[in-house]
């Protein structure tokens, strides 16, 4: 597979040997997004300035229009903002092409979603190795092992051969959190993850996620609407209007609440 | 709106078999006109016997017509799955939604023929201004249109509305469930009834025999080739009727030779995503394919023997290949109905996976990896047809020789079939070009896909 330089010397530090000890994976500087010109002008964003913790479990919480999924899609390397920039580790990514914002998507950020995560032709081993095989490779064996091991931990051992429509919601979603994990990203997003499940399943994913967190150190961004999901987390954000409005630690899911309608009350 | 640009390609398949019709039977009866001009006694039965030829290359024209549409309506249905699914659950029952789909399958089929009937109308009268201008008519009062015409007009549009019918069964599948929560997406799950396969494989194993038959009768006398004949459609048709499970084989084969990097194994994939639909889409090509290949590698294996008889001649070999090269103009409007059937489709199943796409842009598939995908699918497809066509179509042009000549004095028994490269070069350029034009839309659609978009909750 050609390599593209530029992103292959930019990934001969995986997790960033010089900022390995830095404590924030990503952020991101007075950032603004703004859709449509004239009357029909929409700001989604306007003006954020945020830092990732390396290692931990961070909400970004705020109600429907806020701008959080703007925010994750910048963030990811999906979408450009109107100004302001983005960093990912060392890398400015408000300043990367396509093609190289591709190769970063693929070998340094995992992907959760909502809905629609697998790749309806392969079977759920296919999909986990997908990351590995979009780079033209396999997994070495260390990777291999530690493959291995998020499969045994998430119980997907006998599924392995299975395609997405034979599994449950439930069990999509643990193996998009296993291939997500599968290439130790610097950074794993999730835009609710749990908006499909029942509340049983929904914490049974998020007590997935923040173990992974806890247990492998890996850097995870959520994005959701719901308290409960949010309480996993061990630092909330708060979107509103397109600005950081609170920045908080671990919260109990009535804290958050309580704080949720305060903040509506306000507005 | 949006329906009416759903049926364009099939509007345009229902308007090029009519107007290959059209013109065929139209030009038949100038020649036959001009010929019972000409010596008075044998102009009838030389207008009756280009009739009947004219007549067998229209009906496989409408026949690979009314393949492409069948798939055309099954691919389109299959993106209304969630429309249809919304409305029975409103109260509205399958067959009433059935019906409704093979009334635009009536339109489609009245409007392309109409337009055939006027393309094909005024090609025919173009051509033969131009021969009478050329000198090869003598200038006579040909008329315009004949009554011959309304057959392959009325032909076409009833032949159009049954495959719209035939296209329209996965109407019947739709259950109300599939309107409600994102239903994941089935695949693999088609798969046509055992008496059809029963049928095909019972088809193909009579039909083999016959043909066999055939070529060792041959080598007593030119009748075996009336067996041969038989023994050929017969086996033809149930490979045709069996496609489903013959054309994922070779689909799954010619997959493999592309190697085994993401892009490729997911094209891999894609092609037997619905084995079905990719077996219609195929099917079509295969036939035209076959029967080109059939008649040159008929007429080349023939040569050889008439060579070995009396040493050939200049006349024959300049006869043989004009024959050929008309033959394969005929044929090559069945193989252009199959390929506009293709197009159609990749672009089609692309437009239906929007969303599985964006998902891999997201997850990391480069533009360049998804246009080599797509490319993959399409070589795939068309790479596949070739093959099994020219395999099949080499075997019958060589039985149909060997049972026709095999018993004449001074002929050397078994031959070797004869390869007509410049044809086979032909085709191989022709499915190469193919591959490239049918990917060319669907590559640009799904290059655009914003992952974004398409990932979006709707
Ligand atoms: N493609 C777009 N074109 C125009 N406006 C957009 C587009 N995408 C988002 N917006 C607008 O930007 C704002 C922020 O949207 P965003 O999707 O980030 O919100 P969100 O916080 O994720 O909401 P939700 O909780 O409903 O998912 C909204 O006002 C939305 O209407
Ligand atoms: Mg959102």
């Amino acid at each position: 597979m050609p390599a593209i330089p530029s992103v292959e010397a930019m990934h001969s530090t995986p997790s960033g040997a010089s900022s390995a000890g830095s404590p924030v994976v990503a952020r991101v500087e007075a950032l603004a997004k703004a859709y449509g010109s004239g009357t029909g002008r929409v700001t989604a964003l306007a003006d954020v300035s945020i830092g990732i913790r390396r290692g931990q479990f961070t909400a970004i919480m705020g109600p429907s229009g806020s701008g959080k999924s703007t925010l994750m899609h910048i963030m990811a390397g999906l979408d450009s903002p109107t100004s302001g920039r983005a960093w990912l580790g060392d890398t400015e990514i408000s300043a990367l092409g396509d093609t190289e914002l591709t190769v970063l998507r693929r070998r340094r950020v995992g992907f959760v979603f909502q809905a629609f995560n697998l790749v309806p032709t392969l079977d759920v081993s296919g999909n986990i190795l997908l990351p590995f095989e979009l780079d033209g490779r396999r997994p070495s064996s260390e990777e291999q092992a530690w493959i291995d091991r998020l499969v045994d931990s998430l119980g997907l051992r006998d599924r392995l051969r299975h395609r997405p429509h034979q599994l449950s919601g439930g069990q999509q979603q643990r193996v998009a959190i296993a291939r997500a994990l599968a290439t130790r990203p610097d950074l794993v997003f999730a835009d609710e993850p749990t908006g499909n499940l029942d509340s049983r399943t929904g914490r049974e994913v998020l007590a997935l996620l923040s173990a992974a967190s806890q247990d492998y150190g890996q850097s995870i961004a959520m994005v959701t609407h719901d308290p409960v999901a949010a309480s996993y987390a061990d630092r909330i954000l708060f979107l509103a209007d397109g600005r950081l409005v609170e920045d908080r630690g671990r919260a109990s899911a009535e804290q958050i609440s309580a704080f949720m309608l305060a903040m509506e009350r306000a507005a | 709106m949006s329906r009416l640009k759903d049926h364009a390609p099939s509007v345009l398949v229902a308007g090029i078999s009519a107007a290959f019709g059209v013109a065929l039977l139209r030009v038949t009866a100038v020649i036959g006109t001009a010929a019972a001009a000409d010596s008075a006694t044998s102009g009838e039965t030389a207008g009756l016997v280009l009739g009947v030829v004219a007549a067998v290359f229209i009906v496989i024209a409408m026949y690979v017509a009314a393949i492409v549409t069948a798939n055309t309506f099954s691919t389109i249905l299959a993106g209304r799955t969630r429309t249809i699914a919304l409305r029975r659950l409103l109260g509205s029952t399958a067959s009433a939604e059935r019906r409704a789909v093979a009334g635009e399958g009536l339109v489609v089929g009245v409007v392309g023929s109409l337009l055939g009937l006027a393309v094909g109308t005024a090609v025919a009268a173009g051509l033969t201004a131009l021969a009478v201008a050329l000198g090869h008519l003598p200038d006579l009062d040909y008329g315009v249109v004949d009554g011959s015409a309304a057959l392959p007009v009325i032909a076409v549009a009833l032949t159009t509305w049954l495959a719209s019918w035939v296209g329209s069964r996965r109407v019947l599948d739709v259950t109300p469930m599939q309107a409600l929560g994102g239903a994941q997406e089935r695949t693999g799950a088609e798969a046509a009834g055992r008496g059809r396969r029963a049928t095909a494989l019972v088809l193909v194993l009579v039909g083999l025999g016959l043909v066999g038959l055939g070529v060792v009768l041959g080598l007593i006398s030119p009748l075996g080739v009336l067996v041969g004949l038989i023994g050929g459609i017969l086996s033809f048709t149930g490979l045709v009727t069996g496609s489903a499970w013959v054309m994922p084989p070779a689909l799954r084969l010619v997959g493999r030779l592309f190697g085994g990097s993401a892009a490729a194994r997911l094209a891999a994939e894609n092609a037997l995503r619905y084995p079905e639909r990719s077996s219609r889409t195929t099917i079509g090509l295969v036939i035209g394919v076959t029967l080109i290949t059939m008649f040159a590698v008929g007429t080349e294996s023939l040569a050889q023997i008439i060579r070995a008889i009396d040493g050939g001649s200049g006349d024959l070999d300049a006869m043989l290949t004009t024959t050929v090269t008309v033959l394969s103009v005929l044929l090559g409007f069945s193989a252009l109905i199959a390929a506009i059937g293709m197009v159609n489709n990749l672009f089609l199943s692309v437009l239906q996976r929007t969303r599985e796409l964006g998902l891999l842009r997201a997850l990391g598939f480069t533009a360049a990896q998804i246009r080599r995908m797509i490319l993959a699918e399409s070589a795939q497809l068309t790479l596949a047809a070739l093959l099994v066509g020219v395999a099949l179509g080499t075997f019958y042009g060589w039985a149909g020789a060997q049972a026709l000549l095999g018993s004449v004095n001074g002929a050397p028994g078994l031959v070797l079939p004869g390869m007509p490269w410049p044809v086979l070069t032909a085709l191989a350029a022709g499915s190469a070009l193919l591959t490239w034009v049918a990917s060319l839309a669907p590559s640009r659609r799904a290059t655009r896909v914003s992952p974004i978009a398409a990932l979006a909750v709707s």
